[in-house]
């Protein structure tokens, strides 16, 4: 026991001394998610929250822009701008700096147009029914046009989507002042509210249901993929700190004269797995804390800690091994010290880039989707997506855990047959 | 401690040969390392002492031989041998983000010490290996010398009954040099075996009362060390050397 003790003392000893390697393991996660979670939060609100940020500039001389202005607030879809002083010549310059990505420009005939297409539409009833009415005085003002302004960033599909509820709010403005002029023409303008209530409100619903695994109320924001995305990120960046500790004491003879001693190289191995994974549950805890305290501070989405914390101690603890024994490998080895961080340092960020930390595997193409089942960090971060998104259950983190498991396996082989060629173990 | 006189170590008709390697780095090697002596294995470079001391201390296996540790006669086990044993490499293998306190009390639990008895050894050596006053400051900073001494305090924290010295004062100061083997004596006074490599020629003749000298990995002579000189009709060790293994470079 005061062997083990003295082992897990001497790790800590090390790691305490290894600044370097604790300002990558403890700073750097800290900073990322602070800054990538900033960075990719308007990226995230445009595709997960329900109001969506639109400028509206509208020059309409009458009220139905101010009608549509108003529909489309009262839709609680979007996140209105009211800009009415910028003119349209500037408004593509002025969508970009304000940070938008989409803009609605209504014209300043917007609701003449509409009039004048709703009394050309009465008149033809009207005629048709041979009823007779007022056809004198009346200007003709040819149908407004709403300009529609995104950022080329913007997916098409979603300006589409926008541009659907913006005409489905259009009908409503048009049926209405349809009515209303029939029933004016028709000299009974004060009945025109309940065929209007008909027609407008009364339509076909549609329920949405979300395929969850259970009663969990998480959605996916920028906090609830960058927070574990780099926490893992962090984790197996402690290569750079735990594979060059083990290359020097390699190249040093430490390890040497360990098998001098009677002593069992398990006890070695045992003691830097320990401290290893503790440092990741310390990681662990410090970005979680700045997800549910820090980051809702400054305006950003809360991280919503999952209720299953026997499952989320789990995750924790198959990723942090998965890093420590990545790390274990490449110490092994490397030859030098330069090797297993450069090296090291590298991979991490190619896995990370190919399992989804940088950028979602859900926006990667196909191909890409496919190798990211080849980083062991997709598997971490598909641990943590169960368990913040899908509700985390057992069944769903079975692959998480087979394929982590077997990531495990993998590298405590490749250390302890290097480690055995070399005849430390 | 066992008596004096007595074999302690039995090499017999050792080969080794490395892994892709063409020739032996060990050949027919035979040796009796008696108790409480200071044996000096000798040779020029790649002779194979390293080879052989790695052999002694159980960090590589033989090709083929036998290597027997003996206490009164009976041989003992691989793990009983571990705690008989210490080793001090060549290398500074201890940790340089440490402090000399933390290295030994590390290696010191690793030899099983109790906590009350590592205290006591490691503040013992610390006096008197001279590191006393930089005990709490990281190795890192240390002059040669000082991390020669720290290697040898780690050797020895356990009180081997055979101690393995892989040039000890390679690259130090003559005061450094004179305190490890002034030290090295104190412990072989006091029963301890050494088995002791070096290319320093006069502080073996010193230092040693047997000797091996190994050439090719084969033992080219071994004996008492005055037995020998008078043998060959050499003044000194070091003319002994050059008559034995020639003045050919070897690296």
């Amino acid at each position: 026991m005061f062997k083990l003790f003295s082992s897990l003392r001497k790790e800590l000893l090390l790691l305490i001394n290894d600044k370097v390697g604790l300002a990558l393991m403890f700073l750097m996660p800290l900073l990322l998610v602070f800054i990538i979670t900033i960075i990719q939060d308007s990226a995230y609100k445009m595709v997960n929250e329900n109001q969506i940020p639109l400028l509206v500039v509208n020059h309409d001389q009458g009220k139905e822009g101010e009608k549509l202005v108003g529909l489309l607030k009262g839709s609680g879809l979007f996140k209105i701008d009211s800009q009415n002083s910028i003119q349209q010549q500037s408004l593509r310059s002025e969508l970009l700096s304000r940070g938008k990505m989409i803009a609605l420009f209504i014209p300043a005939t917007f609701s003449a147009g509409l009039e004048s297409n709703a009394e050309d539409v009465s008149s033809i009833l009207m005629d048709d029914l041979g009823l007779e009415h007022d056809k004198t005085g009346r200007e003709k003002v040819s149908m407004p046009k709403l300009s529609f302004y995104n950022d080329p960033v913007l997916q098409e599909n979603y300006s589409y989507s926008v541009m659907s509820v913006i005409q489905s709010y259009m009908s409503v403005i048009e049926n209405s002042l349809m009515i209303d002029r029939m029933y004016a023409n028709m000299d009974i303008a004060e009945r025109s509210a309940k065929l209007k209530d008909k027609l407008i409100s009364n339509r076909v619903g549609i329920d949405q249901i979300v395929a969850r695994n259970n009663n969990s109320t998480a959605i996916p924001n920028s906090t609830q993929h960058n927070v574990p995305a780099w926490t893992i990120f962090a984790m197996f960046f402690m290569v750079v700190s735990l594979g060059s500790n083990i290359v020097k004491e390699r190249v040093n003879g430490s390890f040497l004269r360990l098998k001098t001693m009677p002593t069992t190289f398990m006890v070695v191995m045992l003691s830097k797995m320990a401290i290893y994974v503790v440092v990741a549950a310390l990681q662990v805890a410090l970005t979680f804390s700045m997800g549910v305290w820090i980051l809702p501070q400054l305006g950003l989405p809360k991280l919503s800690v999952p209720d299953n914390i026997i499952a989320t101690i789990a995750v924790i603890f198959i990723s942090s091994m998965a890093a420590v024994s990545y790390a274990l490998m490449i110490g092994a080895f490397a030859k030098t010290e330069q090797q297993a961080n450069g090296f090291g340092a590298i991979s991490i960020i190619i896995f990370g880039a190919i399992g989804g930390i940088l950028v979602p595997t859900f926006v990667m193409p196909g191909f890409m989707q496919f190798f990211s089942n080849f980083s062991p960090l997709h598997w971490c971060l598909e641990g943590f997506y169960v368990l913040f998104l899908k509700g985390g259950s057992w069944q769903d983190l079975r692959a998480v855990f087979a394929f982590l498991g077997i990531f495990i396996v993998l590298c405590q082989l490749g250390t302890y047959f290097k480690l055995r060629l070399e005849r430390i173990i | 401690m066992g008596m004096a006189g007595q074999v302690c170590i039995e090499i017999r008709d050792v080969y080794k040969r490395y892994k892709s390697a063409r020739e032996d780095s060990l050949s027919a090697v035979s040796l009796d390392i008696i108790q409480s002596d200071v044996f000096g294995l000798l040779g020029p470079n790649g002779a194979g002492k390293t080879t052989l001391i790695s052999i002694l201390c159980g960090i590589i296996p033989v090709s083929s031989g036998s290597v027997r540790f003996l206490h009164n006669g009976i041989s003992y086990s691989d793990h009983e041998r571990k705690s008989r044993i210490g080793f001090v490499p060549q290398e500074y293998a201890f940790y340089q983000e440490l402090t000399p306190r933390q290295n030994l009390d590390y290696f010191g639990a690793m030899y099983n010490l109790s906590k009350n008895r590592l205290r006591e050894r490691r503040e013992h050596l610390l006096e008197v290996l001279g590191l006393a006053k930089a005990a709490d400051e990281k190795v890192g900073t240390f002059s040669g010398g000082m991390k020669r001494r720290l290697n040898l305090a780690i050797g020895i924290i356990h009180e081997p009954e055979i101690l393995f010295l892989d040039e000890p004062t390679v690259g130090v100061d003559v005061q450094s040099r004179n305190a490890i083997i002034r030290y090295l004596q104190r412990i072989n006074q006091s029963g301890t075996t050494i088995i002791y490599t070096s290319h320093h020629m006069s502080e073996a003749e010193e230092f040693c009362k047997n000797i091996a000298l190994i050439d090719h990995g084969k033992v080219i002579a071994a004996g008492g060390l005055q037995g020998l000189k008078t043998a060959h009709g050499a003044g000194d060790l070091q003319t002994l050397f050059i008559d034995l293994t020639g003045e050919a470079y070897r690296d």
